[in-house]
Formats: C-alpha cells, structure tokens, sequence
C-alpha cells in the first residue's frame, strides 16, 4: 500500500507540492504570529525586569517606558533637577540613576547617566566605569573597540543631526550583555550630556533657573532627532579629564527620566505613589507593559483571526481539490474495488495520501514561521538590542496536535466518498 | 474452477420500463469457455457486474458451486471476489508509476492475502504471458503488453473462474490475437472457468459457447463443441 500511495504521490507531483505548500504557508502564518507576539512579550519583559521603577515628567506612560527602558529616541518633557537630589537622598532608595538622552554615535543611543548604573546594570567583561567627563561605558553589542573616541551626534546623524565638536568620549568600559535595549547604548557621564547640551549644573544658577522655562521647554525635545538651528545653547568647550560630580542637587538641570531602585517592594509602592503627581510621573515598567500587551494582544487577535481566514480558506480549497481529485479516480477506485481491494484499503489508501501531504505541510508550516519569527526577531534585536526569544512553547504542541487532528478529520471526507463508491458505477464513470 | 448457476436474475433501473437483465435461469459448467456476445445496452456489461458481484442484485440466486453470492454483504463480495475470480477489462487498470510486477501483486497487497509463493507466482505468469521485464514501469509500455500484464494480474491468485470484458478492443489484430490466445491458454493451464464478454470472432470463435443477449434476455446459447467439465 505505501508503494501504491508513494506511486500515486510522485505522479501527482505537481499538485501534491502545491497541496502541501499551501497548508504550509497558511500554518506558518499563524504560527509566527503566535510566535513573534509570545518573544515580543516575553523578550520586552525580561528587558524592562532590570528597572523597578521609572520617574519622568508627567506624560504618556507608555513613552516614558519606551524612551526610558527600550531608549527609543522621542521628545520626553523634563522634570526639575531637583527630584533626583531628592530621591538619592531617599533612605527608600538603593539607588537612583538619571538619565539623559540626545545623542547617537553610528546609530548607538548615548544615554548619559551616572556611574552607579554604569556598574550595576551588568558586570564589566573589559574596562571600567566612566570616571571622568569625557569616558564612556559601552553595550555589549556596540561595536566598538575600547579606547575608541566617539564624536557624540545631536539626534540622529541620518536625520541631519550636527556633531558635537566640544567633546569626544573615550570609551572604557563594556558591559555583558543584558538582552536589553542598553546592549546598544553608549553610557557616559550625565554631567557631560548636560554639559554638551548648555545645561550644565555650574551655568545654571538659582536666579537663572527661574526663567529657565523657556530653556528647558526647548530642552523637552531632548531626544528628538535633528538639531534645532534657533537653539542657542552655549557650545563651551568641555574638559573631558573633569572628575565626575555626581553630587545631585536642587540646582542639577532638568531630567527625563530617572531608574530608581527601591530597597523593597513595599517601598517601590509607597515611592510609585509619591511621584505621581507634582510634577512627576511614576511607572512600574511591568505594569505599564502589561498594559501595552493589552493592546498587543488586541492586535495578535486580529492577525490570529486573519491567519485563521488564511487557513479556512486553504482548508477549503484543499477540500475541494481533493473531492475533485477523487472524482476524476472514480474509475481507479471502482478498478482496486473490482479486484478485490476491500473498502477499507480505498478508505485507507485516499486518507492516507491526502494526510501525508497536510501532515507535511503542517510539518513544514511550523518549521517554515519558526524560521520566519528567528528572522524576524533576529532583524528587531538588531535595531533594538531587545533579545526576542523565540520558542515553542507546550502550548503549541496542543495546537499542532489540533490542527492534525482536524486535518485528520478533513481527509476523512474524500476518503469517506471513496469509500461509498460502488465499485460497477465508479468502474462505468 | 468454478460453475455458475443463475436462477431468476432481474436487474431494472428506476426510469426504465423493462429490466436491463432478464434472466430466470443460466448455468455454466466449471472449466468451461464462454463467451457473451450482444449489442451495445444488451445487457452484457451488467451480467457480468452481477455475476462477479459488483453489482448487487435483490432477487434471484448467483451461484458459484455452492456459494450464492446474492445474499452476501459488499466486504464479503469484495472478498469473495479478490479470492475467486480474476478480472481482465478494456482499459487494462493498471496503476502507473508501479511496475509489472507490483501492479501484478497490487490487489493480493491490498486485500492482505500475499502469499509466500507468490512474487515467484507472478514472475511466472510475467513469462508466461511473453514479458521478461519485471520491473519496468506501466506507463512505458505498449498497450499490447499492458494487458497481457493485466491478464498476469487476473491469475496471480489462481481464480476460479476468468473474467475479460472486451479484453481485445482497444488491441491492435495482432496484440488482440495474443491476448486471445492468453487467455484461453491461460485459463485451461490455470484451471479456471473462462468467461468472456467480446465483439471479436477471433476471440469468441475459439470459445466452446456463445451466448447472445438481446435487450436483458438470452437470445441464443450455442455449443461450438463439446469441452468436459
């Protein structure tokens, strides 16, 4: 019988591959969505784990995080300086980081923070923390080597962003990877940002930080691509062997946002409460993803349902080729029922075949969207340093044992027509 | 070889006013050569579903020496048939993409009923029926030698009783020749009763018995000689 099929299968070659390409691709579909959306939650989570709790002006939550924790370059507003003074003075606070965005080299975010989360984000494979102005710690998946001066771009250089000539960092430092966004950051001193920015905490005086306003309502595009032309901060020269001066104070500049990490859960909750609001913003990164999952999960539905569609409708074509197909064999099933096959070697023989050719499209289907999602989410940490883990999951098995069983069910039809053939009518056809 | 009893065969179809087949009562002797003659719609095609049962009838007994075949149920009927008779028809059925010899095996395959011997049986037959290569595919061959293969298949289980529906008419006179000639040889060496539904004189000439239908009914049932049962 498995000669006779084969036999059948090589001749009908042609059509066998079309069978069987469709069912794959319309399972790929499906399962690279299901695929993509699981390493996208699971990659942004493990990602936005390392920071408890972000501080921002108030705004779109959602941004803070994306700005904050994935470093995407867009306008974040700015809070006042002295929050962060505040919250380092916090017997609540293990420790808290600012960070400032603005400049890009290659395509790699410079984020200026301070020293603290330099050392505490990952351990160091080479080098050492920045320790002064004009140093800079790098991702694990910037490439670049130590000792490297790196000409910090406002914005981003495809977008026509200028280059700052004041200052150039030294790189001295690489952190392991984190399978974050900040594998791809080039970490420099905060004070050197604010520095390059005009916003230095030395040129800011009390009196001047008043009618600051308007300065830092132009500064509230601190991570906006491009340099603006009418901005007339002042580009001093800026000595790159300063010691650093993380001593915040009331006086530091404006900030967009700050990691904090509490010393407990319990105080997580009670700093979340107390930074919302006056002029600030509090978010659990966890929490707000949840909530962008929500949307997420909105849209997985839609494609879920669209590759369902797709599925439906090459189940139902295949159903179709196949019930015409058994119509053109009536005459050679009427002939293997005339020579004594029985019913159950027909039934057998066209269910067979046509289960073999689903089972391979849905072996390849599963084979053909894991490649797609590895591809994918391979193209996403590329621009994004986010480490999607593809993976199947129990779940999917579940699935795939469905979707054979329904397959199963679906050949059964044909085979079942086959099956009720009398023999003399299918021999006369 | 098997003896054929048929008693009060009547086959109608739903819309005809008369009975395609019209028979109260045939017999044919084990061992002997038959064949049925008759215009096109006379009937021949359905005796011979009826007899090899595929095609069941209500009424009436088909009886193949002591087994009435009417009363049996479709998987029995397939069996029965896969055990005892051997089928040869116009358009060969042989399967494209397996060889001769697989298409020769195919229905023992499909019927579980291979034997130890019988990959040695069907080679055999191969000779026997003058084609030597085994294992060249059916779509590569004449349609001479198709049936010649085929007629290879209707022996492999050593069937009671051969049955060829117009087994030369799409042979060329020399092919239809030795497909005649086959299958009688064929059907005295093998012991089995010959019945043969045929237009062709060279084929239906050599039989011992003629029988004619015209519309369902036995017009004529001529002896050409005497053949021992």
């Amino acid at each position: 019988m498995t000669r006779f099929i084969l036999a059948d299968l090589r001749r009908l070659w042609a059509g066998s591959l079309v069978i069987v390409l469709l069912i794959a691709f319309a399972t790929a579909l499906g399962v690279a969505v299901t695929l993509q959306e699981r390493a996208l939650r699971l990659g942004s989570a493990r990602a936005a784990d390392k920071f408890d709790l972000v501080i921002g002006a108030p705004g779109s939550e959602t941004q803070l995080l994306l700005s904050a924790v994935f470093l995407q370059p867009s306008p974040l507003p700015l809070m006042p300086g002295d929050v962060l003074s505040k919250l380092s003075a916090d017997p609540r606070v293990s420790w808290a980081a600012p960070v400032g965005f603005g400049d890009s080299f290659s395509g790699y975010p410079i984020v200026g923070t301070s020293s603290v989360l330099a050392g505490t984000l990952s351990a160091l494979t080479e080098g050492q923390v920045f320790s002064r102005a004009g140093e800079a710690v790098i991702g694990a998946a910037v490439k670049l080597p130590l000792g490297y001066e790196v000409k910090p771009t406002h914005g981003l250089a495809e977008l026509g962003g200028e280059t700052h000539t004041e200052l150039a960092y030294r790189i001295t430092g690489r952190m392991a990877p984190t399978g974050t966004s900040w594998d791809r950051a080039i970490l420099v001193p905060i004070q050197s940002v604010w520095s390059l920015h005009g916003m230095g905490a030395h040129e800011h005086g009390e009196e001047e930080h008043a009618q600051d306003g308007a300065h830092q309502g132009e500064h509230a595009e601190g991570a906006a691509p491009g340099h603006d032309d009418g901005d007339d901060h002042e580009h001093a020269h800026i000595d790159p062997a300063a010691p650093l001066d993380e001593a915040w104070t009331a006086a530091s500049p404006g900030l967009p946002a700050i990691l904090v990490k509490p010393k407990t859960i319990a105080d997580a909750y009670k700093l979340r409460q107390e930074y919302r609001g006056n002029g600030t913003l509090a978010v659990f990164p966890g929490e707000v993803l949840t909530n962008l999952y929500a949307t997420l999960g909105d849209a997985k539905r839609v494609l879920s349902a669209v590759a369902i569609g797709a599925q439906v409708l090459v189940a139902a074509a295949v159903l179709l080729v196949t019930v015409i197909h058994i119509g053109q064999r009536r005459r050679q099933i009427g002939a293997l029922r005339a020579f004594g096959a029985p019913q159950t070697a027909v039934l057998l023989i066209v269910w067979l075949e046509l289960f073999l050719l689903v089972a391979v499209g849905i072996l390849l289907g599963f084979a053909i969207g894991y490649g797609a999602a590895r591809i994918l989410s391979g193209l996403f940490s590329g621009e994004s340093g986010v480490l999607l883990p593809v993976g199947f999951a129990r779940e999917d098995l579940a699935s795939a044992l469905a979707i054979t069983l329904f397959a199963a069910g679906l050949a059964l039809v044909p085979a079942l027509l086959a099956y009720r053939q009398s023999p003399a009518a299918a021999l006369r056809a | 070889m098997l003896s054929l009893d048929l008693k009060n065969i009547s086959v109608s179809y739903p819309g005809l006013s008369a009975p395609v087949l019209d028979i109260p009562s045939l017999s044919i002797a084990a061992g002997s050569r038959v064949a049925v003659t008759g215009a096109s719609g006379s009937g021949k095609s359905t005796l011979i579903n009826i007899v090899t049962g595929l095609e069941r009838v209500r009424t009436g007994s088909i009886r193949w020496d002591k087994t009435d075949i009417v009363p049996l149920s479709e998987r029995s009927r397939d069996r029965w048939r896969g055990t005892h008779v051997g089928l040869v028809m116009q358009d060969f059925h042989l399967f494209p993409g397996l060889s001769a010899l697989d298409n020769i095996l195919l229905p023992a395959r499909l019927s579980r009923a291979v034997q130890s011997g019988d990959r040695d049986r069907a080679m055999m037959l191969l000779n026997a029926v003058g084609l030597s290569r085994a294992e060249q595919k059916i779509e590569t061959m004449s349609r001479g030698e198709m049936q010649r293969v085929a007629i290879a298949r209707a022996l492999l289980r050593k069937p009671g009783v051969l049955v060829a529906d117009e087994p030369t008419a799409s042979l060329d006179s020399d092919s239809g020749d030795a497909v005649a000639r086959l299958l009688i040889d064929l059907s005295v060496s093998n012991d089995s009763t010959l019945i043969v539904v045929s237009h062709d004189p060279r084929l239906t000439g050599r039989l011992d018995r003629c029988i004619t239908l015209v519309a369902g009914r036995v017009s004529s049932d001529v002896l050409h000689r005497e053949k021992a049962a």
